[in-house]
């Protein structure tokens, strides 16, 4: 247990868990890079305003979609399924009829945040 | 290897026992919901561990979740009763490690359990054990001090993992900052306003995690450790949202909690709190009350 844990942790990555290394904001964010926050937004059936979207209610957390957007871009009828899987974990919630995957990114200069950008990822539409 | 087996309290095991496997269903509904979120998920977006390829562990599906999630309750309410520990923790053990499975194999692994899951598979070593049990034995103390040095091994190998990953650099870059900007609370946002204060933090983050093995030291270091350590949790939930929930469960191994024994023990009539400075006093006041 020991040997797995400290080996994992020095040369493994998370599939590892749980002897993967203690990774979670280990990451060095670069003062004067940027940070990247994906969030879902969509419109529901009848309506024409886009509203954020909880990722929850697709089943996943931020970090989880961040982890699989990439694939969504290159693959849309990933997204379609999550819609799917949408509307049978949350019955109660009106169907949606476009979803897209936004990509903000906070600029930073020494450390401070200095300006915002946006970008679609990914998106569906019914 | 003496220090390892060193005798350490029956009773705190007991206590562990209840709040250690009450906690699953706190953590399957409150603490971390999206874990059976995760039935629903398409299987393409499901990332293997390496445990799961070496067990050759199905994909979760919708069926399997619900019903393990079900099973992960009855046995931990079962387990938390005491009784038939050896099997009752085996059990609750191995059903929570195939919940982790389900929670950590959709692109996004958490560090927040390894000494909880380090917790639930010492407690089924242990024998049957009494809240108001008074023995001191190395059985226990086994069990005991490896849930504590799991604790121990979660503070420094995070602090070993940003050296891996950001080098000494980590704590002069701009992570809290990152951390804030995409959960922080009103109470943290004003922060990012102010590079220093976030470096200054991170050095302090970074030079307690190496010194946690101090944690083991006893005493009152390791009394102002936790107390410190508990005050670092709260505040990090106050500002970011995040609490690492089955990680403060563990960090009970180190709490007298047997002392919970001697607090609450009831008699009619009588309510002994032994610590009160004027018993006397205290006695009176009870009598009053009837």
């Amino acid at each position: 247990m020991t040997t797995l844990t400290l080996l994992g942790s020095r040369y493994s990555q998370d599939e590892a868990f749980p002897f993967g290394p203690m990774s979670q904001f280990a990451f060095r964010t670069v003062p004067d890079g940027r940070i990247d926050v994906a969030s879902l937004r969509g419109t529901v059936e009848g309506s024409t305003a886009e509203a954020p979207l909880s990722t929850a209610s697709f089943g996943l957390r931020r970090a989880e979609v961040e982890g699989s957007m990439g694939r969504m871009a290159a693959d849309p009828t990933l997204l379609a399924e999550l819609v799917h899987a949408r509307e049978k974990i949350r019955r109660d919630l009106p169907r949606l009829s476009y979803v897209r995957i936004v990509q903000t990114n906070y600029l930073l200069k020494a450390g401070r945040r200095v300006g915002l950008r946006e970008s679609t990822v990914a998106q569906w539409r019914r | 290897m003496n220090w390892l087996f060193a005798a350490q309290p029956r009773g705190r095991i007991a206590w562990l026992r209840t709040i250690g496997y009450l906690f699953i269903p706190v953590d399957i509904f409150f603490a971390t919901p999206w874990v059976a979120g995760h039935a629903d998920v398409p299987g393409r977006l499901y990332h293997a561990l390496t445990v799961s390829r070496l067990l050759h562990l199905p994909v979760p599906g919708p069926v399997s979740v619900r019903i393990s999630m079900w099973l992960l309750l009855a046995a931990s309410l079962a387990a938390a009763s005491g009784l038939r520990p050896r099997l009752l923790g085996t059990t609750v053990a191995l059903l929570y490690a195939w919940w982790m499975v389900i929670a950590m194999s959709y692109g996004k692994v958490d560090h927040d359990r390894y000494a909880y899951l380090i917790l639930l598979a010492v407690l089924p070593t242990v024998g049957r054990a009494g809240h108001s049990d008074k023995a001191v034995d190395t059985e226990s103390g086994w069990a005991l001090r490896a849930v504590q040095l799991g604790v121990v091994a979660t503070y420094f190998l995070a602090a070993v993992a940003k050296l891996r990953f950001g080098g000494w650099n980590w704590a002069t870059g701009s992570t809290l900052t990152s951390a804030i900007l995409r959960r922080g609370t009103f109470l943290a946002d004003p922060l990012v306003g102010y590079p220093a204060i976030m470096v200054a933090l991170q050095w302090g983050i970074l030079i307690f995690e190496l010194a946690s093995p101090l944690l083991l030291v006893g005493g009152r270091v390791t009394k102002w450790f936790v107390a410190f350590l508990y005050g670092f949790h709260a505040a990090s939930y106050l500002g970011i949202k995040i609490a690492f929930w089955p990680h403060l469960v563990a960090l009970l191994a180190f709490v007298p909690l047997e002392r919970l024994t001697k607090a609450w023990t009831w008699r009619p009539g009588h309510i002994d709190f032994p610590r009160l400075s004027h018993p006397r006093q205290a006695a009176t006041t009870v009598g009053e009350a009837r």
